[in-house]
């Protein structure tokens, strides 16, 4: 206690010098779990974006669909897949799914055309379909009038096809018998726009799709919604154990090349925050190095009295660590509220992004103990190794040397 | 008597070559517990060297130097420090004492690298504080309290850990006469009283008055070596 005693006064020795020395740990501290959240809550977004599009946070397949999609590569117990994901208690939402390329004719012209076939019903639980109709209406599984079935095609093939919300497109794909598959469905939706991943896509109910495309009641994919997505890799290592005939990837496994870029952007950034810190730290060095050089004859004197080197070193990192640590909490609770507004309101940008049919006008940050106990525990470890030039310092003191200097 | 200082054939040599100088020489002597010791001589005789050798500040040249048997002359810094805070009690010319901590503090923290239990810490600087002549001042920061104050907590500090001798540099240089002569008294009664080894490096008469044996050192040697009743 009479340690942590010294320690404090010593800091408080030079008042002055102490509180530009904290105020720049504080700014340092504060700039950095800033740069954390808003770097965190803008991947969070993008990771949103794609995984609320299209891939959800952990998808389902048979063998390497995944990486190699076959039409005939399809999930054949579905009942079984579906209580697992029904019973689990991290799963919030799921939707079965049905894909195949295909050629696409309206009127006199022609386009590649993508198949999704969705289940109308669950689809909406994984991704936001509903939302991304920006014309017409959204899919159900009953024919029309006229006994045609209904699609929601993307912007893009819209304009390719020069179609509209009433106009028939023809589909032609071949089916997982190897037969020809053909027909004739309705338009009923346009989905996204020009950009959209499914800018060429072709949405059926899944039933439909099944029956087009031969699959019977086979599905290709499962895409489902984790309750915590930051825990959706765990949620796929306990899924792969309930579900062991079965493929289950994380979305960071479905879109690597992703992950990977984004990893590498945060690695970036945590550089460049390291170096600010680091830059930050000179200063306290300093600031530490002049104190100890200024108490020469007292560290002398303390040494004369019994004080181990090893005391010394220990008393000069308390003190350091005691101002970082004072430095930190401040920044803690000047930040916090700057944080909460980010991440509960955010930042109006000037001009909207639209992200495949979504639009995303606000840029916020991410509040999670990670972006406030990194930096801090970033700050303490580097006010911990500054600390120690100085203690040694202080610690090979002659008592001699020392006593005889003013 | 017991011998508690023996120094054999102590040499401490500055410098290198032609700049070297010799502040001791070949300095032999024997301290006996309870001695009110004076190491007397002009300025540069090496009476500072010396008691800083006894009290292993510094690391002779030549020579051994015993404290209470024991030969710290080769000593590592930690065995150095350790044998310090147990064994060594050291009043300064010029107080010395650590600014941030009270008088009460400054008392305790020897006992504190002593591994003291915190009760016996606060009844032991009650007690010193007692002994010196300054209760009810313990929470006064040493720069409230006057010089003769600040040096009587420094004497406190040196014997607050129970030190086979204690070594004092010139401790009354920096204090008014009247101050110097309380202080001296303070350590001469504590001397009597508790049979402590008291050793002074000094140029003040008063000291030399009332010590009962004076060493003269001149360039280094032992001129004289002289026991007396003060």
């Amino acid at each position: 206690m009479l340690t942590l005693k010294l320690a404090f006064r010593n800091i408080l020795r030079q008042r002055r010098r102490s509180l530009l020395t904290a105020l720049s740990m504080t700014g340092g501290y504060m700039l950095f779990v800033f740069s954390m959240s808003l770097l965190e809550g803008s991947w969070s977004n993008v990771v949103d974006i794609f995984t609320l599009d299209q891939t959800g946070h952990v998808q389902i397949h048979k063998d390497d669909y995944a990486k190699r999609p076959k039409i005939h590569k399809t999930i054949r117990d579905r009942a079984a897949v579906e209580r697992v994901l029904e019973s689990h208690d991290e799963v919030t939402g799921w939707a079965p799914r049905v894909y195949s390329a295909a050629l696409a004719y309206g009127g006199d012209k022609t386009s590649p055309a993508q198949v999704f076939g969705i289940d109308p019903a669950l689809e909406p639980s994984v991704t936001r379909i509903l939302q991304k109709v920006t014309e017409g209406e959204y899919l159900d599984a009953a024919p029309n009038a006229d006994g045609y079935f209904k699609a929601m095609i993307g912007r893009g093939l819209a304009r390719t096809l020069h179609l509209g919300i009433g106009d028939e497109i023809v589909l032609i794909s071949s089916g997982a018998d190897g037969s020809i598959a053909n027909d004739i469905f309705i338009v009923t939706g346009i989905v996204g726009n020009a950009t959209s991943f499914d800018r060429l896509g072709v949405y059926l109910p899944i039933t439909v799709a099944q029956e087009f495309l031969s699959t019977g009641a086979d599905v290709h994919e499962y895409a489902l919604l984790a309750k915590d997505k930051h825990d959706n890799e765990n949620l796929a290592v306990d899924l792969q154990g309930l579900l062991p005939e079965l493929k289950v990837s994380p979305w960071q496994e479905i879109e690597a090349t992703f992950y990977r870029t984004m990893q590498s952007d945060k690695q970036g950034n945590h550089f460049t925050m390291g170096l600010i810190v680091f830059i930050v730290f000179i200063g306290v060095l300093n600031t530490v190095l002049m104190s100890v050089l200024e108490r020469t004859r007292e560290f002398g004197v303390l040494k004369s009295i019994g004080s181990r080197p090893f005391q010394l070193i220990r008393l000069i990192f308390l003190e350091t660590i005691m101002l970082a640590g004072i430095s930190v909490a401040v920044g803690f609770v000047l930040i916090l509220p700057v944080v909460i507004w980010f991440t509960e309101v955010g930042l109006q940008l000037d001009m909207a992004v639209d992200m495949g049919g979504v639009v995303f006008d606000t840029m916020k940050g991410e509040m999670s103990t990670y972006v406030f106990f990194m930096p801090m525990g970033f700050m303490l470890l580097t006010a911990a190794l500054i600390s120690i030039p100085p203690g040694l310092r202080a610690a090979r003191i002659l008592p001699r040397v020392a006593l005889g200097s003013h | 008597m017991t011998t508690v200082i023996e120094t054999r054939d102590l040499v401490r040599r500055f410098g290198e070559g032609e700049t070297m100088v010799t502040a001791l020489d070949h300095v032999s002597v024997t301290i006996e517990e309870g001695e009110f010791t004076a190491i007397i001589g002009p300025s540069g005789s090496g009476k500072t060297t010396l008691l800083q050798l006894i009290g292993g500040l510094d690391e002779p040249s030549e020579g051994d130097v015993f404290l209470s048997g024991t030969n710290i002359a080769h000593m590592s810094g930690t065995e150095l420090s350790d044998f310090r805070r147990d064994h060594i009690g050291f009043i300064f010319q010029s107080y010395n004492l650590i600014p941030v901590l009270s008088a009460e503090e400054n008392i305790e923290y020897i006992m504190l690298l002593q591994g003291i239990s915190e009760k016996n810490r606060k009844d032991r600087v009650k007690e010193m504080l007692a002994l010196v002549g300054l209760e009810g001042l313990g929470d006064r920061r040493p720069a409230q309290l006057s010089g003769g104050q600040q040096q009587r907590v420094a004497v406190a500090r040196a014997m607050a850990s129970k030190p086979d001798i204690i070594l004092a540099d010139e401790p009354t240089a920096n204090l008014d006469s009247a101050t110097g002569i309380a202080l001296l008294d303070v350590m001469r009664e504590l001397n009597k009283q508790m049979n402590m080894t008291f050793v002074f490096s000094t140029h003040d008469q008063k000291i030399m008055d009332r010590a009962d044996r004076l060493i003269h050192l001149e360039d280094g040697r032992i001129h004289l070596d002289e026991r007396r009743t003060p």
